[in-house]
Order: structure tokens, then C-alpha cells, then sequence
């Protein structure tokens, strides 16, 4: 239940280039995740069971996937008469076309949708993270401390601090200094990427930032630490469960993994916050006589012969006779012929694995990562 | 096809089927991992091209009403034509004379008011992907008022008795439809589906309201049958006709054989169901599944064999299920046993429990029943 006028901006152009071929077609937001989902999809239901009512989706790198599977929103109750859900590329104006040059440009480009829906607050996401969060309890916490920004952030291992924007805060978790990947941190608390603004002030302070030629416009480099050198009343709220930014191949690998963990605290099957997302309509699955399947996670329309073993598969996977597969991810429409064997391999949509082929080594550190330009060791 | 509307008309005999049907009318029985039974005939028109759908519910309109709505998972969610609901009505005319025909009279605005000049009629609780274009293509080409569709239906054990049987002339009339008292090896089922003519079905519905001679479109349609040319079409593909306990469990198990799985999840398109929105299903370290069908948002950690398993069961770890349907959220706990059942939505079976049944008289655990040690 949300009482006051939230409007949510859900990044989602980026590119995410580290993620190799998996992004060569599509952007990161629509890469497959968990068996069934899209990354954007985790942000999306996020969104929906936090009862926001009005989302802007702003796409620009290669967003024909992601079109098609958002839609009119439907898959999250987005398809409204009232509010809902828009998809807000870059456009042309009088001063010619430009594309999104930052996160925070993207904002501005959209400052006439964000007035003519008159929020109290909007809410910064990204499409890139897998996560549930229930954003109307950052919202109380905005409000309880009367913030003008509230920024998400989670305790981050030490040694891997350096990689994340860092977050020093006083005893009252109102934010003191921004460091941006510090090579020696003061903290371990890292900035989320996601921001609750008070509207207004985020209005003003787009255009101060857009007046600025050497700006990057970009949120965590620009817009905060500006904000914070004004004085203003900027709190972090801190978040305490499974957060992931897959950046490359193999963290998108361990991500996946993570799933068949018993204990993993991104709990899929939770009733109160399901993960919403474009389903195909697919009959079951099956499970053939003498097929071995131990710890995997398997979607529908799957048809399995083999062996299968630490792994997840997407819909519509085919594993044939004496084919085995283990601690890979299998998009869907994959198809591994008789006698094949995969360790530790990320095999792209749509791939066929030949009869008696072998891809990846069980004992290796690496990831094997398969797609139309062939094979790459990761 | 969108010259065609579509009739779903479920008139059923729910105690064939014991508990199962206490609360739901027989098409909405939950088959084939996550679809009801009508889920088939609907999409089977929708991938056909029908646009404009009406379904006479029955009397249990609940659970009917919950699961097709306002027909989104079928694209029948249109602004206008799309789905059309009829819970049966009961004053006027219809109080005194129960049966189709009264229904259909009680909806004569709707057959005025629709531009489609034809009617297919089919029934829900037959299972068959019979390819509508080319069965309508026949029906028009041969100019026939009304086509039957049946199959060739090779019965050597008797499986089929009391099933409907057509008689048909060499050159494909249909002389008459009767009882199948499995006299014969292979004989003519009717499928209980086809077209007409609107103008015949209205005048038919009319004139039976009229004369009272029946309640029932089908004898209706065989009193003034030298009226009217009745022909017939051949459907070669499987079918599945689901009238009793037996028919519906062994339905249930023949998806389990690959060709008549692929033909009717695949073929002519696929079905459509409401959406559940569960997560994939994870099978642990301890688990074994053999020839088995399953569902997503299932955590299975025991032993499946030959078994159809719903969306959202959970099988704890030394739980074995055999031969057996576990309906949607089901749960099967540690080291309990279930063998040639078949347990309804969220039915539970206890630690150490073992239930078991035969293939021919499977075991029913009720909606929502827990069977526990105690």
C-alpha cells in the first residue's frame, strides 16, 4: 500500500559488454536468469508487489527483446487504465535526436512525462540487478527521516568493497561522503543503485546538472555528490538479504548456481513475492525412464533422456539419450544430442550441442561459455 | 474460420467420478500437469481461428468462472465478440424443461445479434486436436447442413462401451447415433462435435422448444434428420474421451507415451491455461524421477515413477509416488507412500503414510484432505 504518489524510472538501456555474447543481441535487462526469468523481470515484480502504479521503462541498447517481452506490462498487472506502465526510449525534438548520454540524462530527457504524472517521489531502478525488495519500506524510511534522497545500500565483503560505490554514513546513517570504487574503503556499506528522490528537488537539480557541459550525468557520479556538497538531507537505508549485479560471465554462472543452494536467500517459491514474468505456455516436462536428474532447477517443455546434474535448464531443452550435462546453464530451445557431455558450460539459446561432442572440463575453474560464434573459456 | 462461432456445452455426469466432481463440473478436472480438460477444446478453436466463443457452464460455474475469467489466456478478452459465459438459467421457460435446448433458446439473442453465419459445437470432456480448417473446409465444400466429426476407434476390450457410436452410409451420411455396446472390434465413435449451419441450428432449437419432443440438441437433430443433410468427417488423430474415473486416470498416464503427448500438447497449436506464475521445478540431491510428467514451482526431493505431477507439489525426501496424479500443491511428506492414486489440489499425505489404490479403481485423496499417522 503506498499513500503517497510514487513514480519508479527503471534503467534499462545498458549493455553490460562484460557479459560477452550473452549481450551481443540483446541488452543485459533481458538476459535469461533462474530457469524462467529475464534479469528486468526481478526490478519489474519488485515494482508491482510494492504496489507502485506508474513505472517509466527507459531503454536504448538493443531493446527489440525487451519490448516484446514487457508488452503492455501484462505479465505484471501494468496493463492499466489508470497509470501503468511506459517503455521510454530516446527521441527527437527540435534540437535533433540524442541518445541517453547517462543515467541521469535519461531522467531528464523524461521530464515532461515525470510532471505530467506530478509524483511526491520518484524512485531510481535499475534493471540490472537480481533482488527482492519491497520499496515501500525505503519509502517509510524516506519519509520518517524527511530525506530529500534515500539511497538503498547493503554490506558488501571487505575485499570486494572496492569494486562498488562506497557509502559513509554517520550514527544516524545520514550519508557523509560519497567514494566511488576506493581502493581503500572507509566502509563496506555499497551504494545499490536504487535512490528515492523528493521529486522536486530531483527536478531541479536534473537541469542544474544538464546546464553543466562537463558533467557525466550520471547519478552516482554527478547528481549525489552534488546534492550532498548542497547540504542536503541524503540518508542510506540498509538492505539485508540476496542482491546480485551479474557483471560477467562467470558471476552470471555463479548467480544461476546460487538457485540450487537449499539454503540461498532469494527464495523463488515465496507466495507473497513471486517473480512475475512473459510465460510460453509450454506443456510440462518430462522425465524419461533410466534419465538421472539430481540438484537442478528445470523449466517447462523440457524433454530430459540423459543426465543431468547441478545445472538449470530454460524451457524446451532437449537432453538425449546418454547426453550429460553438469553444473551448466542451458538457455531455452537448446537441444544436446546423444552421447554429448557439458561441465561448466553457459550454452546461449537456441544452441545445438552435436552428437558425442564434448564442452568444458569438470575439474576446470573456468566457464565455458557457448554461442553462435562458438565457444569462449571465461 | 471467423465465419464459425464456437459452442462449448459440457453437459455432464459428475458421478462417474466421485469426489473428484463434488465441487467442479467435469471439463474444469485438472489434467496433464497444469491444463483443465476445456482448456483443450478452447484452445483447439482459438489456434482455429474461432473469435467468438460461448461456453455453457453448468451449474458449478465457481471454479469455471475462476479459471477461464474473462478468457485472457485464450486472446478471448475482446473488446468485442471474444468469450461469452453462460451460467444456466432457471425461470421462464427453463424452470420446468431442463436440457441444452433450453439453454441455447434462453441465449437466442446471442445467435441473432453474432454475424457468423456457422455454429461449431463440441464438447469439452473429449480430448482431440482435430484440425478445424480442414474439417470446416469439408462441412462447406460438401454443403452439408451439419457434419459430424468422428474416429475410428479400435476398441478390443470393451473400453468404450456406452459411448456414442455413429452408423454412416456408404457415402458418408450419418443413418443414425446410438450406444456403443462394444459389439464390434473398431467401431464409429462420435465425438460428440460439429458443424452447422446456423440458420438449421436456430430452426432446430425453435422448433424443439415448439414440439417438446426433446430437451436434447442430438435426438433433435435425429427426429428431423430426412430433413436436413447430415454428413460426416473422419478425425484420424488421438482421442482422448474422458467419461469416468478409469478413462480419466489412463489419460492421464498415456501422455506419458511420447506420440500421443507431442500430438496433443503440439499439434494444430498449443494449449493455453491460465497462468500460475510458479518458478521452474528444483529437484534436489536425493531425488530420483522416472517417466514422469511434471510441473514448474514442484520441489521434488523423493521418488517419482509413471506419474503426473501439478504445479507447486512438494515430495519430501523418502517419499515415493507411483502410477499415481498429485494434483497442484499437493504435498507428499518424508517417507509416505502413494501408488495408483490420484490426490486432488492441496491434499496432504503425512509422514510414514501409505496409501495406495489400483490402476483399474485408483485411491482418491479429496481436495484439501490430510491423510496423517496419528
Amino acid at each position: 500500500m503506498i499513500e503517497s504518489k510514487v513514480v519508479a524510472m527503471l534503467l534499462a538501456g545498458g549493455q553490460g559488454s562484460r557479459l560477452k555474447t550473452l549481450t551481443k543481441k540483446i541488452a543485459k535487462p533481458a538476459v535469461p536468469f533462474g530457469g524462467k526469468y529475464r534479469i528486468i523481470d526481478f526490478a519489474l515484480s519488485n515494482a508491482t508487489n510494492s504496489g507502485i502504479d506508474d513505472i517509466g521503462i527507459l531503454t536504448q541498447y538493443k531493446p527489440y527483446l525487451l519490448n516484446t517481452h514487457i508488452g503492455i506490462g501484462s505479465s505484471w498487472d501494468y496493463d492499466r487504465n489508470i497509470g501503468g506502465l511506459r517503455i521510454l526510449p530516446p527521441f527527437t525534438s527540435e534540437d535533433g535526436g540524442r541518445w541517453y548520454t547517462g543515467t541521469a540524462n535519461a531522467v531528464f530527457e523524461n521530464i515532461d512525462f515525470l510532471d505530467e504524472m506530478n509524483p511526491e517521489y520518484v524512485l531510481i531502478l535499475s534493471g540490472d540487478h537480481i533482488y527482492k525488495m519491497d520499496y515501500t519500506e525505503l519509502l517509510r524510511a524516506h519519509k520518517d527521516k524527511g530525506a530529500d534522497v534515500s539511497i538503498a545500500v547493503m554490506e558488501v565483503p571487505w575485499d570486494e568493497a572496492s569494486r562498488f560505490g562506497i557509502i559513509n554514513v554517520d550514527q544516524e546513517n545520514k550519508i557523509v561522503e560519497f567514494e566511488e570504487k576506493p581502493e581503500n574503503p572507509k566502509n563496506n556499506m555499497a551504494s545499490m543503485g536504487i535512490y528515492m528522490f523528493d521529486w522536486k528537488q530531483l527536478r531541479d537539480y536534473l537541469i542544474k546538472d544538464d546546464e553543466n557541459p562537463d558533467s557525466d550525468n550520471d547519478f552516482g557520479k554527478n547528481i549525489l555528490p552534488m546534492m550532498l556538497e548542497e547540504g542536503k538531507k541524503m540518508y542510506a537505508w540498509v538492505f539485508d538479504g540476496y542482491w546480485k549485479d551479474v557483471g560477467t560471465v562467470k558471476s552470471y554462472w555463479e548467480a544461476n548456481m546460487d538457485l540450487l543452494d537449499p539454503m540461498n536467500t532469494l527464495d523463488l517459491y515465496d507466495k507473497d513475492w513471486r517473480i512475475y514474468t512473459r510465460t510460453r505456455n509450454l506443456p510440462p516436462q518430462y522425465l524419461a525412464r533410466n534419465s538421472i536428474v539430481k540438484n537442478a532447477l528445470v523449466n517447462e517443455g523440457c524433454y530430459i533422456r540423459g543426465t543431468l546434474m547441478n545445472s538449470i535448464l530454460f524451457s524446451d531443452v532437449v537432453i538425449e539419450d546418454d547426453a550429460v550435462v553438469v553444473d551448466s546453464v542451458v538457455h531455452s530451445n537448446c537441444v544436446i544430442e546423444k552421447g554429448a557431455k557439458v561441465y561448466r558450460a553457459v550454452i546461449s539459446e537456441g544452441m545445438t550441442v552435436k552428437a558425442g561432442e564434448v564442452i568444458g572440463q569438470e575439474d576446470s575453474e573456468n566457464i565455458y561459455l557457448v554461442s553462435e560464434e562458438g565457444i569462449s573459456v571465461e | 474460420m471467423e465465419k464459425c462461432l464456437g459452442i462449448i456445452s459440457g453437459a455432464n455426469i459428475e458421478n462417474n467420478f466421485g469426489a473428484l466432481c463434488v465441487h467442479r463440473p467435469v471439463y474444469m478436472l485438472p489434467f496433464a500437469g497444469r491444463y483443465r480438460l476445456i482448456d483443450f477444446s478452447l484452445s483447439n478453436m482459438v489456434n482455429h481461428g474461432i473469435r467468438t466463443v460461448a461456453v455453457y457452464t453448468g451449474e458449478k460455474v465457481r471454479s469455471t468462472m475462476d479459471h477461464v475469467g474473462d478468457g485472457k489466456a485464450w486472446d478471448l478478452n475482446r473488446r468485442f465478440n471474444g468469450l461469452f459465459l453462460f451460467p444456466p438459467v432457471s425461470h421462464g421457460l427453463s424452470a420446468k424443461r431442463t436440457g441444452e435446448i433450453p439453454q441455447y433458446y434462453t441465449t437466442k439473442d446471442f445467435f441473432d445479434q453474432a454475424k457468423e453465419n456457422y455454429v461449431f459445437i463440441n464438447h469439452p470432456n473429449i480430448l482431440a486436436k482435430v484440425d478445424l480448417n480442414e474439417a470446416f473446409r469439408f462441412f462447406k465444400e460438401s454443403d452439408a447442413d451439419i457434419t459430424f466429426i468422428y474416429k475410428k476407434q479400435s476398441d478390443p476390450f470393451g473400453e468404450y462401451v456406452n459411448t456414442q457410436k455413429m452408423n454412416i452410409g456408404d457415402d458418408g451420411t450419418v443413418l443414425n447415433i446410438g450406444t456403443n455396446l462394444g459389439t464390434e472390434r473398431e467401431f464409429n465413435m462420435y465425438l460428440k462435435m460439429g458443424f452447422l449451419k446456423k440458420e438449421v441450428f436456430m430452426k432446430l432449437v425453435k422448433e424443439a422448444i415448439e414440439r417438446g419432443e426433446s430437451d436434447n440438441l442430438l435426438e433433435t437433430i435425429l427426429i428431423n434428420k430426412d430433413k436436413y443433410k447430415l454428413n460426416s468427417y473422419e478425425f484420424k488423430g488421438h482421442v482422448e474421451s474422458i467419461r469416468n474415473l478409469k478413462s480419466f486416470y489412463d489419460a492421464n498416464m498415456n501422455l506419458l507415451k511420447k506420440d500421443i503427448a507431442r500430438e496433443l500438447f503440439y499439434s494444430n497449436g498449443i494449449i493455453y491455461t491460465k497462468t500460475k506464475d510458479e518458478p521452474s521445478t528444483l529437484y534436489t540431491e536425493d531425488s530420483s524421477v522416472q517417466n514422469s510428467l511434471v510441473a514448474n514451482g514442484c520441489v521434488i526431493e523423493g521418488t517419482v515413477e509413471n506419474s503426473i505431477i501439478f504445479r507447486g507439489v512438494k515430495i519430501k525426501k523418502g517419499a515415493i509416488v507411483k502410477n499415481s496424479i498429485i494434483m497442484q500443491k499437493s504435498e507428499i511428506h518424508e517417507n509416505a507412500a502413494v501408488i495408483n492414486s490420484i490426490m486432488d489440489k492441496q491434499g496432504i499425505v503425512g509422514e510414514d503414510v501409505r496409501i495406495a489404490g489400483s490402476m483399474l479403481m485408483p485411491f482418491i485423496v479429496e481436495k484439501k484432505q490430510e491423510i496423517r499417522k496419528d
